[in-house]
């Protein structure tokens, strides 16, 4: 039960970052995904892999937290496709995971599926850097927690431990902005 | 396989980095290359595909932070697109359930490799200004080789026979349409630039032939024009950029060796896998065989074309140019060896 609930949060999350557009939705739609996803890492035999989770997720939300406008930015004007998308991608995930796939471990399986459609959706649909960066932290954690979905061979923290640092880096390191100097073609061609 | 082409992909670096033009800054290229070949070499060794996705992340998101007039969002859009399609393919192939998801997984792999690598029908946005290590063409020729023999390595040890089969048709299907369009757009297209990008792709079409068929003449093709990518026709692509930016075509009979090392003649690296390359097509289903040699008569008017605008090589470039063709001789009159070394 606790698993369903954590894939739940996990969706929740990542439809949050679809639907945010400032930090503070951002930053929550992370620290959701992340709390989803440690749980998940919990509940697979993964103690390190959740704290590296945590700890990697929540450095990227609080960073988040801080490095776009002060607002929520929740369902902005024409927000509407976003919102049919973060429930159809949801609707699609839960059938696959609960209804076509027969193996047990059904709340990962959701979990992974929907986050990777839907932050995948957010940084093809374009956006802020900000946004992309939240979008590809929560990435990297479903990514992470993807090997945990063979059954047969054993996983251990390292993707955890890779897929928390990617989270926390992405979003921590300075962004570089695009520079008509780079036309010049001096650099490293 | 890959061990070798990190070998090659070091190598190029090196002659990258050596015979670069003078208004180039070395150390930026050399350490941005060497970043890419701990990247590469990590993906090499890793155990699991899904180390090699993280890596992979990991690499796009560091070429996507470096200064260029494109923005962040841009770049990293293709690379996670890639991504997303081999994490949810290979989900595919981990779940239990009916066999068709396994299919799905299948498709999911091809179209997430073909994604990374920039082909068609996942063309990287390319801007012939852009700095070559901030464009597509370290996807395309630089990560993608180590990239595309992990990938398929592991992805054959996860697909069963029966979608397997599958796996090895799609990669032919994608291998034709890249060979066609790229060597009709390389010829066509308006700017040298675009010309040298879509020669990559059909390049990439016969790579993806060759290891849609799963066969050893098929495997060794591909591992040889991958070799002639890295060590031939990157290295000339970036000796060529001068030229191409300053619009001097010259007819000179460098260009005309150039001209026949890059359309796979005689007795340059291409010729040898492309011999290879018929053979294992005959073997298999001898239709694929007439419609690949067809396919190749169209390099030539697309190479004459890229050796033309090479320009005329000078001082450190040329004697670079002289070192492809060298090595591109030698691939292409003694390629057993290395054959061997790669167990094929």
């Amino acid at each position: 039960m606790i698993e369903v609930a954590a894939a739940l949060l996990a969706w929740l999350g990542a439809a949050l970052v679809v639907l945010a557009d400032a930090r503070r939705g951002l930053a929550l739609g992370l620290a959701l995904v992340t709390v989803g996803f440690a749980v998940l890492a919990w509940g697979s035999g993964q103690p390190v892999g959740a704290i590296a989770v945590i700890a990697g997720g929540m450095t990227g939300a609080l960073r988040c937290l801080t490095a776009a406008p002060s607002t929520w930015g929740l369902m902005p004007p024409g927000s509407t496709p976003r919102l049919v998308l973060c429930i159809a991608a949801g609707l699609l995930a839960l059938w696959i995971s609960a209804s076509v796939a027969t193996a047990p471990g059904a709340p990962l399986l959701f979990a992974v599926l929907v986050v990777l459609g839907l932050m995948a959706a957010r940084v093809l649909s374009g956006g802020d850097a900000v946004v992309d960066r939240t979008a590809i932290a929560c990435f990297a954690l479903a990514l992470a927690s993807s090997p945990a979905l063979a059954s047969s061979t054993p996983t251990g923290p390292v993707p955890y431990v890779m897929g928390a640092l990617i989270a926390a880096a992405v979003i921590v390191a300075p962004a570089t902005l695009p520079r008509g100097a780079a036309r010049s073609g001096k650099d490293g061609r | 396989m890959a061990a070798e082409l990190l070998l090659a992909a070091a190598a190029a670096l090196s002659l990258a980095v050596v015979f670069a033009p003078p208004r180039v800054r070395r150390a930026s290229l050399l350490t941005r290359g060497l970043v890419g070949l701990a990247g590469m070499a990590a993906i090499a060794i890793a155990p699991t595909l899904d180390l090699i996705l993280l890596i992979l992340l990991v690499l796009a998101v560091l070429q996507a932070g470096l200064v260029s007039h494109r923005d962040f969002a841009a770049r990293v859009r293709a690379p996670v697109l890639a991504i997303a399609l081999l994490a949810l393919g290979l989900a595919f192939e981990r779940i239990e359930g009916p066999p068709v998801l396994l299919r799905f997984g299948a498709v999911g792999l091809v179209a997430g490799l073909v994604a990374a690598i920039g082909l068609l029908p996942y063309l990287h946005e390319f801007d012939p200004e852009e700095s070559t290590v901030a464009s597509p063409i370290p996807w395309i020729a630089f990560v993608g080789p180590v990239l595309a023999v992990a990938v398929l390595a592991r992805a054959r040890q996860l697909v069963p026979a029966y979608a397997g089969d599958a796996l090895g048709a799609m990669l032919i299907g994608l291998g034709l349409l890249n060979v066609l369009w790229g060597t009709v757009a390389a010829w066509r297209t308006e700017t040298d630039a675009a010309a040298w990008r879509y020669s990559f792709l059909s390049d990439w079409g016969l790579v993806l032939c060759g290891f849609g068929l799963a066969i050893a003449d098929g495997q060794g093709a591909a591992l040889i024009l991958l070799l002639s990518i890295v060590l031939g026709r990157l290295p000339l692509y970036l000796w060529s950029r001068q030229a191409v930016r300053d619009k001097t075509p010259t007819d000179r009979p460098i260009n005309l060796l150039v001209a026949a090392a890059l359309a796979g003649s005689a007795p340059f690296a291409g010729f040898a896998a492309r011999v290879m390359l018929l053979r294992g097509a005959t073997q298999i289903y001898w239709p694929l065989a007439v419609v690949l040699a067809a396919a190749m008569l169209l390099w030539l008017p697309a190479s004459l074309r890229l050796g033309r605008s090479m320009g005329l090589p000078r001082g450190r470039q040329a004697i670079g140019v002289a070192i492809v063709l060298a090595i591109s001789v030698f691939l292409g009159l003694y390629p057993q060896p290395l054959l061997v070394l790669a167990g094929q």
